[in-house]
């Protein structure tokens, strides 16, 4: 039953960006996966690493991080259950790292099985450089945020992005969704400091666009928060979910 | 809104005349002479760091003092601050 | 190399070797792509932010950038192509392109077809695995822009950039230990690393004055590479060159 809901995910994320066939996911079913359990802030893979495995995120949420010589840390994108999170790892060693930002279930594959599969099924192939290619447009959005956006639009522009990719994945209820960020996550990933982050928040709530509290977000005016961030979902690549 | 210019000398590795600009007894602005190393530029007023209102993160360049007063006081005068491009914030 | 390959499809080949193996079968299917090579001036788009091309572009000669426009008309650079590059291979994948593609210097370029390319990594799964493997690079370069934007002070960006461009010209044998061709302004320096023009400006004489570099018209003469490399904490593993 697990198994089921597991592969369901990867399968479902994958069917985000690409039409696959009965057989395709019946193979993708039968992929062998060994599941490991991760609490908040543990490494799920490790700058340097030439891992033999994917890890396949089920549940929970990671992020993506390099840590400079003095300290300083870089986010540099978030993952949702479904995501392969160190899908480089297939052909390139780790230059970066991985880490559960909640607890988090994480399927391991083995690169023989995954490339086996992607030898033999060009549409999972496919849709898997795409979800790459997705990436990469998403990491340029958090490009252009940094480089040029004010921090109160890059941390709106940040909660709207999560919001949207949480919701394709039916992860929002209403207009809640729980993204356990902390602040110093926050700061992490869009360039600022700790104390410039913590007053963006307390505007953002002030010109009742959210709430953020114990980890829930609750986005009060989506338009407004949209406009606020200069957010445009396209680059995302979202098809559109049955409401 | 009255602008008080205060001269000073900001060391900011190269240049050295600045000024420290008072609105209402507030520091918003540290401006900054800019050097003959950049050449177009050379002895233009360069927004080293804006508080608050004027904190963006494409500071600009002025040909001289007077051009820099006028945009500090316009963005001073917008009541809350720009959060992106193109936002007037309410004026 | 194939016998009467194009200086394009060297430029292809030699690209694709640099990053993975090619059987001789599959280097001369990649010489037998059809190239329609141009002639690009500097400062125009090849790609806008929003077309939908059916064909993508490989840099021969030139150096070209990927860039977005911001509403207040500010631009962002978000990646520096050199020659064997094919920035907007995604083009094949993603039907429209959420950034531009313009050429920084006067550029030659080679179009291939998106059809030709699908066609070819149908029949070559090894072709496939060297372009994948060349965007998770891209990627991975990326990520390490990001970092700089983010984490990194305005002297560490410029010196680990230019220690950056400086392996990727030389693993396609146009740059030597003593330096390179840069015939990038300031303005793009500064787009592409957010800083201001002033900052790149002020970075760039104290690396002139520690004696790091030296500018000698467009070519950037390093003389202590060992320095530059410590001043921008570079670490060259991200290029994942061979």
């Amino acid at each position: 039953m697990v198994r089921k809901v597991v592969v369901g995910r990867f399968v479902e994320n994958l069917e985000l960006y690409g039409r696959l066939s009965e057989a395709d996911r019946a193979a993708a079913a039968a992929l062998p996966m060994a599941v490991r359990r991760f609490e908040p802030g543990d490494d799920i893979a490790v700058e340097g690493d030439a891992p033999s495995q994917c890890r396949l995120l089920i549940t929970g949420l990671a992020f993506r991080h390099k840590t400079l010589r003095d300290g300083r840390r870089q986010i540099m994108s978030f993952h949702v259950p479904g995501d392969i999170c160190d899908i480089e790892g297939l052909l390139l060693s780790m230059d970066h790292s991985v880490s559960a930002l909640t607890r988090a279930e994480v399927g391991f594959v083995a690169h023989t099985a995954m490339e086996a599969l992607l030898d033999s099924h060009p549409a999972i192939s496919r849709a898997l450089w795409r979800t790459e290619l997705v990436e990469a447009a998403v990491a340029r959005e958090w490009m252009v945020g940094m480089g040029r956006r004010t921090a109160y639009a890059r941390i709106a522009h940040l909660f709207c992005e999560m919001y949207a990719r949480l919701g394709a994945i039916g992860m929002v209820q209403g207009n809640r969704c729980r993204f356990p960020i902390t602040q110093t996550h926050l700061s992490d990933s869009l360039g600022l400091s700790v104390v410039h982050t913590n007053r963006v928040l307390q505007e953002l709530r002030k010109d009742g666009l959210l709430s953020f509290r114990g980890g829930e977000l609750i986005v009060h005016d989506w338009p407004g928060l949209q406009a606020a961030g200069e957010f445009e979902p396209g680059y995302l690549h979202l098809r559109a979910k049955s409401a | 809104m009255n602008l008080i210019l205060q001269p000073v000398m900001v060391d900011t590795g190269e240049e050295g005349e600045g000024c420290l600009v008072f609105a209402e007894g507030w520091l918003v602005a540290v401006l900054v002479r800019l050097s003959e190393t950049h050449e177009d530029a050379a002895g233009f007023w360069f927004l080293e760091k804006g508080f608050g209102r004027l904190d963006r993160p494409d500071p600009p360049i002025f040909s001289d003092l007077p051009q820099a007063e006028q945009w500090i006081k316009e963005h001073l005068e917008i009541r809350r601050p720009p959060r992106w491009p193109g936002d007037r914030g309410e004026v | 190399m194939p016998a009467n390959a194009s200086p394009e499809h060297q430029r292809l080949i030699a690209k694709l070797e640099s990053i993975g193996t090619l059987t001789r079968e599959e280097r001369l299917a990649i010489a037998a792509l059809p190239l329609r090579p141009k002639q690009v001036p500097e400062n125009s788009d090849i790609v806008r932010d929003g077309d939908a091309p059916s064909e993508s572009c490989l840099l021969v000669e030139g150096f070209l950038c990927r860039y977005k426009m911001l509403p207040d008309g500010g631009r962002q650079i978000l990646a520096i192509h050199t020659p064997g590059d094919i920035p907007d291979l995604q083009s094949l994948q993603l039907k429209v392109m959420d950034h531009s593609l313009g050429t920084l210097t006067p550029c030659r370029v080679a179009f291939v077809a998106h059809k030709d390319l699908h066609e070819i990594t149908l029949r070559y799964p090894g072709i496939t695995a060297l372009f994948w493997r060349d965007t998770l690079i891209d990627a991975a370069i990326f990520r390490e822009w990001l970092t700089g934007v983010g984490r990194r002070t305005a002297h560490q960006r410029i010196a680990h950039l230019i220690c950056e461009i400086h392996v990727r010209l030389k693993v396609v044998g146009l740059a030597d230990n003593g330096g390179f061709n840069l015939p990038i302004t300031q303005a793009e320096l500064a787009d592409s690393l957010g800083l201001s023009t002033v900052h790149v400006n002020r970075v760039l004489q104290d690396l002139r004055r520690d004696g790091l570099i030296e500018s000698r018209g467009k070519y950037l003469a390093v003389n202590d590479w060992r320095a530059l490399e410590a001043a921008g904490g570079f670490d060259p593993r991200y290029l994942h060159v061979l």
